[in-house]
């Protein structure tokens, strides 16, 4: 972190994406990041559950990003990466890998940067938002990452705001 | 008989040692419960060891510093300096005592006696003051709130008080006896009776006053709320109050022993004389060596240095460990594929050595971590036998899978929580023969050890048929206790979890085997330091059961490795029955999901279609027949690859609801294989089980209706 111009504090941030959408995730969260390798299916877990991979003889549960963001699932290609961070699940930190399409780049941004995240017409869940940055005409997703990997439910749904009213209420309950 | 001695000193070296730190830190915080039970803990797991293994002078001596402790864990004695210093030296003692076992020298002998007697006088103490301050006043009402008081009065002034009543203050109906019970009140006070006025039998007035005191108070009260005690009879007494010190001497052994000597019931004491018999004893604080008692640093550990056999390293090491040699066996597998590739003998020769020595690092480091409980169980054979002898009880002791594998610390965790729940079922629950006869119940008692595997647990479980636990007795106990209201609603489960709590023992003597109601919080506290749980079961007259659950985080169970298209799973072997090889076919066409396998027809689990897995479908199946309750089930898979040593590790948080996976493990090359827990997964999948339950649950219900309905 370091000072700019304008007095606010820049923290860095890793985009990456799923599909056409961007999302970022506070850099101190991401532990490392691995390219794609074969990933041990574990039977009668949740749809978004990748299954879990050997990371230096312990293992370390893979989520499937696109599934548990509600987005259809798709083909592995060269780019996919597993991205392994240290979320805060039930008061105690967890480490999971999350499968994204790519990692784009790590941007710097000041708290002003990121604006607060829409709550109508959005087609994700603000609970799971930072916040959102307009990046040359694109919308970057701010994800709140300890919020968003720690519950079981599927969390957002991307394509249709129909779609997305089922999981929101799931998480509510 | 020599082997069990020698562990149990390497425990109590090691007892005493963090007993030490526990000290130094009760030194800090006098106050600190924690400390306090843990201390109390100590002297208890000593005393109960060295009276098993017949340490009869150690034993008598732990035991006393446990009643010390035992008294401050109640509240009935605060942690004073001196208290320390007595056990700290008494620490010193049992070294010695450790060290040269019964045979110990006359000096040694000494300084027991004279440590003995002075925790003896630490015990009696109250007592003393009672007798005492009885002799002065015939009725000390508030005596008791002086002594609640003392506690607090440590830093205050002393005060000497001389009150001398005309002859005839019973005239104006006086009662100087009230003046010392308000003296009482004020503070901590220790009043003397003088009796030099007192004539002859002929010449003694009944009517006139002839006694007169001399009072020692330490207060925080200022002399003029002393004098005002007096007010009403300023003109019928005479009373001096002179300050003596700037503490409270009468918190001082010394001074209480040396008071009783120096005040001499037929003379006053003079002023001058007082304050040379306070200043002489100031410059003369308690001391040890004073005592007698020599203790110097270089003789206060003579423990000869003990070759160092075994060495404990914390488990976070081991672990630590452990992951590297995964590590190294993942890298290694990569070398070796990458050699095998590269054609060139020499590389393939160095990959080749070093994959010998990673296997053989893995084995060790396998061994290093894990051993049966069959290494603990000698003494918990001995106890029973000894401790039955001694209480004059028949038990029969049997134990079953002993040979189920342990992490070390789980192991090391495990025996002292195990040691008290055998004393409690021996000493508690196992009745005399002429009881047992007496209920119809087989003269021997049983005491039964049982451990397992149950997916990622091991299971501990020792049982007993003896009296049981009575519920009522615990539910009134914890009431007078105050640990729950009387109103409280709870389960028969709920009850029976109260004697976990601290401080409850429902024994209602304490005795010298088990008692005082330390015995089950201290199982609950070690248990839950290996990351276990304990979880009691009884029925009143029929018997208890302590199922001990510990995790497997480190274990290594034999299993069998198959893989269902890409995955592999491993089958622990111990339920592994046989392995068939049966035609794609045979399954799909199988009536009612059984299977004939060896003339017999079975049922069995198509995991390829429970699992979901549907690429790659091979022509050949193979079907790993598992036992499970009394009965065979068949599992299908694609391959059997072979035996397989897998250590388990937790699949984590994130799959913490999939029963059916107990844990992973991590294969040679690195790849992942899934521990399954067969009984769970036919459990989970087989619908004839399920409906053979329901059967089952059925009958018995109806069994059930029909005994209500016969009365």
């Amino acid at each position: 972190m370091s000072e700019t111009k304008t007095g606010g504090t820049l923290t860095s941030y890793l985009s990456f994406r799923l599909g056409e959408e961007m999302f970022a995730a506070d850099v101190s969260k991401v532990l490392e990041i691995l390219e794609m390798r074969s990933i041990t299916k574990v039977p009668r877990s949740p749809s978004y559950m990748r299954g879990v991979i050997n990371l230096r003889g312990s293992v370390l549960p893979v989520l499937d990003t696109r599934i548990k963001f509600g987005m259809p699932a798709t083909e592995d290609t060269v780019d996919t990466c597993i991205v392994v961070l240290n979320v805060i699940m039930e008061g105690e930190p967890l480490t999971l890998g999350a499968l994204v399409d790519s990692v784009e780049e790590v941007l710097e941004l000041t708290e002003t940067d990121i604006e607060a995240p829409p709550t109508i017409g959005s087609k994700f869940n603000p609970e799971y938002m930072h916040g959102m940055v307009k990046m040359d005409d694109n919308f970057i997703m701010v994800l709140n990452v300890d919020k968003v990997f720690s519950t079981d439910e599927l969390v957002m749904v991307a394509e249709t705001a129909d779609k997305a009213r089922p999981a929101v209420e799931e998480v509510k309950e | 008989m020599e082997q069990f001695k020698k562990k149990f000193l390497e425990e109590a070296n090691d007892l005493i040692n963090s007993l030490e730190d526990s000290l130094l830190i009760l030194e800090e915080k006098p106050t600190e419960k924690k400390i306090i039970e843990e201390v109390f803990r100590v002297m208890h797991s000593l005393k109960g060891g060295s009276s098993m293994f017949g340490f009869a002078k150690m034993d008598a001596f732990t035991h006393e510093l446990e009643t010390i402790y035992d008294m401050i864990r109640s509240g009935t004695l605060s942690v004073t300096r001196e208290i320390l210093d007595i056990t700290l030296a008494a620490v010193d003692h049992l070294k010695v005592l450790l060290e040269n076992g019964e045979e110990i020298s006359e000096t040694q002998q000494n300084n027991q006696n004279i440590l003995l007697s002075r925790i003896h006088k630490i015990i009696n103490k109250d007592a003393q003051e009672e007798i005492t301050a009885d002799t002065a006043t015939s009725n000390v009402a508030a005596h008791k709130e002086s002594e609640d008081k003392s506690k607090v009065y440590e830093k205050v002034p002393t005060y000497f008080i001389a009150i001398k009543p005309e002859e005839d203050i019973f005239r104006n109906g006086t009662n100087p006896m009230l003046l010392i019970d308000e003296l009482h009140t004020l503070g901590h006070c220790k009043a003397f009776v003088k009796t030099s006025r007192l004539p002859s039998f002929e010449q003694l007035d009944p009517e006139k006053a002839f006694f007169y005191w001399e009072v020692f108070l330490a207060t925080d009260k200022s002399i003029d709320e002393i004098k005002d005690v007096f007010i009403f009879v300023e003109d019928v007494c005479n009373v001096t109050i002179s300050r003596i010190a700037d503490d409270n001497l009468l918190a001082k052994t010394v001074f209480i022993r040396e008071l009783d000597n120096f005040i001499e019931p037929v003379k006053e004491t003079g002023q001058s004389e007082l304050e040379a018999f306070v200043a002489k004893l100031k410059y003369n604080e308690p001391s040890l060596q004073e005592e007698g008692l020599s203790f110097r640093a270089d003789e206060a550990a003579p423990m000869k240095r003990l070759s160092i056999n075994n060495i404990r390293v914390s488990s976070e090491k081991l672990d630590d460990l452990m992951n590297l040699v995964s590590e190294l066996v993942t890298v290694q597998a990569s070398l070796s594929l990458f050699a095998d590739n590269q054609d060139n003998p020499e590389l393939a020769a160095i990959s080749e050595s070093i994959e010998k020595i990673s296997r053989q690092l893995r084995d060790n480091t396998f061994e290093i971590c894990l051993i049966p409980i069959e290494t603990i169980m000698i003494r918990f054979k001995r106890l029973v036998r000894d401790l039955s002898n001694e209480l004059d009880k028949e038990i029969q002791f049997t134990t079953e899978g002993t040979e189920t594998e342990l992490d070390k610390s789980i192991i090391d965790g495990l025996s002292e929580p195990l040691m008290h729940i055998f004393r409690n079922a021996i000493d508690h629950g196992i009745e005399p023969a002429e009881d047992r006869l007496a209920k119809g119940k087989p003269r021997k008692g049983k005491i039964a050890f049982k451990s397992y595997y149950s997916g990622t647990n091991v299971y501990i479980q020792v049982k007993d048929d003896g009296r049981g636990i009575d519920v009522e007795k615990i539910r009134q106990k914890a009431i007078a206790r105050g640990f729950i209201s009387p109103e409280a609603n709870l389960s028969y489960k709920e009850l029976l979890n109260l004697v976990f709590l601290p401080g409850f023992s429902t024994a209602a003597k304490v005795s010298e085997v088990s008692g005082r109601g330390v015995g089950l919080d201290v199982v609950v506290k070690k248990i839950n330091d290996i990351r276990g749980d304990v979880e009691i079961e009884s029925q009143l007259g029929v018997g208890t059961t302590f199922t001990i659950k510990l995790p497997l985080t480190l274990s290594i169970i034999d299993g069998l490795l198959v893989k269902i298209d890409k995955t592999f799973f491993v089958l622990p072997l111990s339920s592994v029955d046989k392995c068939f090889e049966v035609q794609d076919d045979a399954l799909v066409k199988s009536f009612n999901n059984k299977i004939v396998l060896d003339g017999k027809q079975v049922p069995f689990i198509n995991l390829r279609k429970e699992f979901d897995i549907h690429d790659n479908k091979p022509i050949l199946h193979q079907i790993i027949q598992v036992n499970h309750d009394d009965f065979k089930i068949g599992l299908s898979v694609d391959t059997v690859i072979g035996e397989y040593q897998a250590v388990l590790k937790p699949l984590g948080r994130m799959f913490k609801d999939l029963e059916i996976v107990s844990g992973a493990t991590i294969l040679g090359d690195g790849t992942i294989a899934l521990v399954l827990d067969p009984a769970r997964v036919i459990n989970t999948f087989d619908r004839e089980t399920l409906e053979r339950r329901e059967k089952l649950y059925r009958e018995n219900h109806r069994k059930d209706i029909q005994l209500h309905a016969g009365y």
